[in-house]
């Protein structure tokens, strides 16, 4: 028995040091606990989506994913850590920016119908390619083809942090009141010095017609992913298809374009039609035809993926997204309010803490003492749960957390009241616990049952609804938080409590109960 | 006997009944007032620079339009702006025109619900609710299986269950029309919580009343019960107090955003101690000797205990 306890009590004490250690050094890539939005500040938008009545399912699942990757494309670029964007149910679409606080801002950011231009690379009297090296040569900044006065945008190819090659738009060249200045993408000027690292980025210029009309995303019909059927094995590619006036200045551009020198194996940045997307460089096929007629493809090493998520990014320069306005569901956290809301509700959390641990101490004495020190193994164990699973904890789900504090003792209390009677019918320590646990334990049994009932229920009700955070995390952390409480107090502190079995302070009967009641 | 609790049955009963009376009235006279979460509309958090008093922020809002807006002030300069659905027009106009006559200040926080999201909200939220009712039904059925008379134990748990539910509605019904507290998902969650943690309580009397009854204790029931109820009472004390030191801590830290919660809570847990020791118990009784004459005329009830 005894050398069960030590086990035992070696076991706890290993649990504990390990949920400590998972608390403060990353473990399993845990870093830092999942707060919800509320708790750091950002943004929560819900849209239903907006499709014609005759669309048919397949028509809708294909706008929804159009909807969904034109809307990650867009947030990637702002760099917010960690977005959310999902699809909810058949018809709706979640986004969540942590640490965005402008709600007007993301608004529009998911709203906005893509600005989709093709552009053509900008060459020298030579009819060499434009680098950005090449401006850095003038003593005054002038466009090189003079006959181009629309700006430029430089784009050099990166390896990004996932190690994939992508087209990264690193500065434009404007003319703004007769000056010539670079700017970044908001318009504001970037000194040519903080450039320099880029001279190897491609100059691209707005692609015209013979009229000087642009070729942007609304002369474009359609873009779907298809597949190349002439070889043996079929290749994904991507077709798109012009209007009336898209075709005859595609064609004209083309025209223009293909006579260019060719190397068969090599990249022609000569001959290459950039397609952009809210300035940045989706693709840069080589034009290969002189006429196309209002259809052409694009084809390259691609992958079905790739393929569609092209076309899809295609077709969102060219269509509004299909989203009704204004959002089912918006809701903006400020980061200070997010901040303020942990500190309040560690202080609730350590103020409960401690005046459970109190009154425990000063009613039920050593064992008062032993269930609070349970009281902080479990605390730790379950933060300990919350960030290794990880829990997202938002204010009501810390709330929860609270709540389970002052939950967790009722097992305790349970016991140790047994105790008390078993002590008054003159029973030894050891057997005062033994009896003590046993009798309580159907009691703490059925009572946490209800708990769970309404912990499933709240998760139920949480997942099937918008504003779902709150009752979710509530309903999880509740749930945990009990769950483990039985453990604490069935296995953490009888194990305490069997310690002082056989030693000379487990006859100060005193010690064990404030309120002994003799017969 | 330490306590006489049965035997002042009758006051515990008409003091509750008077209780539950006056929820009852407050909730047909005053009603809830659902939240944005359930009726649409927007919630706008708004700290200026400056202190700002209310009225005049009342005021300046009716100038605006916005005669209908629900204001509650927030510590000393922060406000929650309670409107119909405002669009992202709508917000800025408001905010600007507020800040031209009260000075800079900072939207904290910003809640917007279509009236479809509400709809499906508080159709989801009738749901569990309808759930956790029948969940809390089979379960009483579950945990009373082994009583004496299960039925019996089972309706009175499920009386308790009702009082604790109409105290806490009654009192939001009355808040609601004094302060202008409305209810939310946050209401809803309290309320369940409220469910569970009083239906825990009266199970661990009753647990220990059919312990006694097993045990041949006394062959007067009323004897048994109120044994088991001194025997436990300590316990729900207890339980009852360390739930409501984290509540309160809670209540006075975290304030605002989930005063709700908390005051569900805080009012849920008091009156489901009460109701478990001096409702649910006493009724069992009541029950076992057909005194329920006692429930409705106290003097009548008085005299034919003489």
């Amino acid at each position: 028995m005894a050398r069960k306890n030590t086990l035992l009590l070696i076991i706890i004490l290993a649990l504990f040091a390990f949920a400590v250690c998972a608390l403060i050094y990353p473990l399993f890539d845990r870093k830092e606990m999942r707060l919800g939005l509320d708790l750091i500040g950002g943004v929560h938008l819900v849209y239903q989506a907006d499709f014609p009545e005759d669309a048919t399912g397949e028509e809708r699942a294909a706008g929804m994913e159009r909807a969904l990757i034109t809307i990650e494309k867009r947030i990637d670029k702002y760099g917010v850590t960690e977005p959310i964007i999902q699809q909810l149910g058949e018809d709706r679409i979640l986004v969540q920016l942590p640490g965005f606080t402008d709600i007007d801002a993301a608004k529009s950011l998911v709203e906005q119908t893509g600005f989709l231009e093709f552009r053509e690379v900008e060459l020298n009297e030579e009819e060499q390619p434009v680098y950005l090296g090449d401006y850095f040569q003038q003593d005054e900044l002038q466009f090189i083809n003079e006959q181009e006065t629309g700006n430029r945008v430089f784009v050099i190819d990166v390896v990004n942090a996932e190690g994939e090659r992508e087209h990264k738009t690193v500065a434009f060249l404007a003319k703004d009141n007769g000056d010539i200045k670079f700017t970044d993408a908001s318009g504001n000027p970037i000194d040519a010095t903080a450039l320099e690292e880029y001279a190897d980025a491609l100059s691209w210029i707005i692609a015209r017609g013979d009229d000087g009309t642009p070729l942007t995303g609304d002369l474009l019909a359609d873009a779907y992913a298809s597949l190349d059927q002439s070889g043996v094995v079929p290749i994904p590619q991507v077709s798109i298809e012009w209007d009336s006036e898209g075709s005859v200045i595609f064609d004209q551009i083309a025209a223009r374009l293909y006579p260019r020198p060719d190397n068969e194996n090599y990249f022609d940045p000569e001959r290459a039609l950039g397609i952009f997307l809210d300035n940045t460089l989706l693709s840069a096929p080589e034009v290969n035809a002189q006429k196309f007629e209002g259809r052409g493809v694009i084809t390259g090493n691609f992958t079905r993926e790739e393929v569609s998520e092209l076309a899809n990014l295609l077709k969102s320069g060219a269509l509004p997204m299909p989203l009704k306005k204004p959002p089912l569901y918006e809701e903006k956290v400020s980061a200070t309010l997010g901040a303020d809301f942990i500190d309040m509700s560690l202080k609730a959390g350590i103020i409960g803490l401690i005046l459970v641990m109190l009154f425990m101490i000063i009613y039920y004495r050593l064992p008062g003492v032993l269930a609070s020190l349970a009281l902080v193994f479990y605390a730790a164990l379950v933060l300990a749960i919350f960030k290794l699973i990880p829990v997202t904890l938002t204010l009501a789900g810390i709330g929860g957390f609270v709540l389970s504090i002052g939950m967790a003792v009722d097992a305790n209390v349970l016991i140790f009241e047994r105790m008390k009677e078993e002590f008054a019918t003159g029973r030894t320590l050891g057997a005062a616990i033994e009896a003590g646990f046993n009798r309580a334990w159907t009691a703490i049994r059925d009572s946490n049952v209800t708990t769970f009932i309404v912990c499933v229920i709240l998760y139920w009700l949480g997942s099937s609804i918008v504003a779902s955070a709150p009752v979710m995390g509530f309903a999880l952390t509740l749930f945990i938080g009990v769950a483990v409480s039985m453990f604490t107090a069935i296995v953490v502190t009888r194990t305490l409590l069997r310690l002082f079995v056989g030693t000379s302070l487990a006859s100060k009967t005193s010690l064990f109960s404030a309120h002994q009641e003799r017969k | 006997m330490m306590f006489d609790i049965t035997g002042k049955r009758s006051l515990f009963l008409i003091i509750s009944e008077v209780v539950i009376l006056i929820g009852i009235i407050a909730l047909v006279v005053f009603g809830l007032k659902p939240g944005i979460e359930f009726s649409s509309g927007s919630m706008l958090t708004v700290s200026f620079e400056q202190e700002v008093d209310h009225s005049e922020l009342e005021q300046e809002l009716v100038n605006l339009g916005y005669t209908n807006a629900i204001i509650q002030g927030i510590g000393e300069s922060d406000f929650l702006i309670r409107t119909p659905e405002l669009s992202g027009e709508d917000k800025a106009a408001l905010e600007d025109a507020l800040s031209a006559r009260f000075g800079s200040l900072s939207e904290r926080e910003f809640h917007s619900v279509s009236p479809m999201v509400a709809t499906e909200t508080a159709h989801n939220a009738a749901i569990a609710v309808a759930i956790a009712a029948v969940g809390i039904l089979l379960y009483i059925t579950w945990a009373f299986r082994r009583m004496p008379r299960p039925f019996h134990y089972g309706v009175c748990a499920i009386i308790a269950l009702v009082h604790d539910v109409v105290v806490v509605l009654g009192i939001f019904a009355i808040f609601g029309a004094i302060l202008n507290w409305e209810i939310n998902l946050m209401f809803i969650t309290g309320v369940l919580a409220v469910i569970g943690y009083s239906i825990n309580d009266t199970v661990v009397i009753f647990d220990r009343i059919r312990e006694n009854l097993k045990r041949g204790m006394s062959a007067d029931f009323e004897v048994v019960v109120n044994n088991s109820l001194v025997e436990t009472m300590s316990r729900s004390l207890n339980t009852c107090l360390t739930t409501l030191f984290v509540v309160l801590a809670l209540l006075f830290f975290v304030g605002a955003s989930i005063q709700n919660f908390a005051v569900v809570l805080l009012v849920g847990i008091v009156s489901g101690t009460y109701s478990s020791i001096c409702i649910a118990a006493p009724l069992l009784i009541v029950w076992e000797r057909g005194e329920w004459g006692r429930l409705v005329f106290l003097p009548q009830a008085k005299a034919k205990e003489a």
